[in-house]
């Protein structure tokens, strides 16, 4: 056999591991198999839960984020005129900005009430 | 694997047809490889290895520092995987990694660390580590006067004895709950039931640790 068939059976394995963790985890996630109870939500004093804003724009912060760079990459090989070299594509200023600040939103969130809780408890 | 992709199309291939140990230790690292990730794919598949709590925090519920982290490196794995497998004329990996993906990966993990530097700094974050705790979860968050039970569950973590009482608050009026923790709501028939029900757990160990869940009666 010729190398070109160790390539052709390299990407046939990446594909297959990374396609195949992919695939079982998005299933199990939607299914309810990996525990994603309370993912938008936050637990208060007297122990319920309620929807926590800084969550659900982190959540769509991280999906839209994924999917623009995925589509970006995805676009950079099919494009027309193709970067010279072998280059991942960079990801815009303002889009680190804007992430960047929705994780200081989410975890600025998380300290005041992790803070709030404790000085309510009285710990 | 990416490497090896990589180092095989660059070898010479006059110099590769003579070379027969380059062939041998391609296919046996390919084969190696292959195996093992067979291996976990199929350990994840029968349950060995365990998904469940991949990305929950200590408490039980998930946690959004995990999830990002899971789909980020999902999806630069698979962008990395696309432009070495594309590049043209032959596989190879990127001379630069853009500072931009650098950046994101740092803002995803440190936010993870701080997430969990956080937590560290709050009992309830932190498990066994910070002392004796009990997490209640149930079944469902809402049920009907009359309607369907709700089967609670108590994780204790510090403590020897991992039994708990069960309580409701309002005592009276808001249905009941068993010593294994099933929630009966009150009779449709009955008086004006709450709104709202508080189900506490108290360890039988020390009652000083607890914790409570709130459902609604719709």
């Amino acid at each position: 056999m010729a190398f070109t068939d160790l390539i052709w059976f390299a990407r046939l394995e990446v594909i297959v591991f990374l396609g195949g963790l992919a695939a079982i985890i998005a299933y199990r996630l939607v299914t309810g198999q990996i525990n994603t109870s309370f993912l938008l939500c936050t637990k208060e004093k007297d122990g319920r839960h309620e929807l926590s804003p800084a969550r659900v724009q982190m959540f769509l912060f991280t999906l839209w984020t994924a999917m623009s760079y995925l589509m970006q990459v995805v676009d950079s090989i099919q494009g027309a005129t193709p970067p010279e070299g072998v280059v991942l594509p960079d990801i815009p200023l303002k889009t680190l900005a804007m992430l960047g600040g929705s994780h200081a939103i989410y975890l600025g969130s998380k300290a005041y009430l992790m803070m709030f809780k404790t000085i309510a408890k009285g710990e | 694997m990416l490497l090896l992709l990589q180092a095989a199309q660059n070898a010479p291939p006059d110099i590769v047809s003579q070379t027969w140990l380059t062939w041998t230790a391609g296919w046996v690292s390919l084969g190696f490889l292959g195996l093992f990730g067979v291996l976990i794919l199929y350990y994840v598949l029968i349950g060995k290895i365990d998904l469940s709590g991949l990305i929950s925090e200590p408490g039980g519920d998930a946690s959004m520092s995990r999830f990002q982290l899971l789909i980020f490196t999902f999806v630069i794995a698979a962008c990395l995987f696309l432009i070495v497998a594309s590049a043209k004329p032959q596989p190879a990996f990127p001379t630069i990694i853009p500072q931009g993906i650098l950046i994101l990966l740092g803002i995803s993990s440190s936010s993870y660390l701080v997430s969990k530097g956080i937590q560290a700094g709050s009992k309830q974050g932190l498990g066994a580590a910070a002392g004796p705790q009990v997490t209640v979860k149930g079944s469902s968050s809402n049920t009907t006067p009359g309607g369907a039970t709700i089967q609670f569950q108590a994780a204790v973590v510090g403590l020897t004895d991992e039994s708990v009482t069960w309580a409701i608050d309002p005592p009276a009026g808001a249905g009941s709950i068993d010593a294994n923790g099933l929630y009966t709501p009150p009779p449709a028939a009955g008086a004006a039931a709450p709104a709202k029900v508080v189900v506490k757990a108290i360890s039988k160990e020390d009652v000083s640790v607890s914790d409570t869940e709130t459902i609604s009666l719709l």
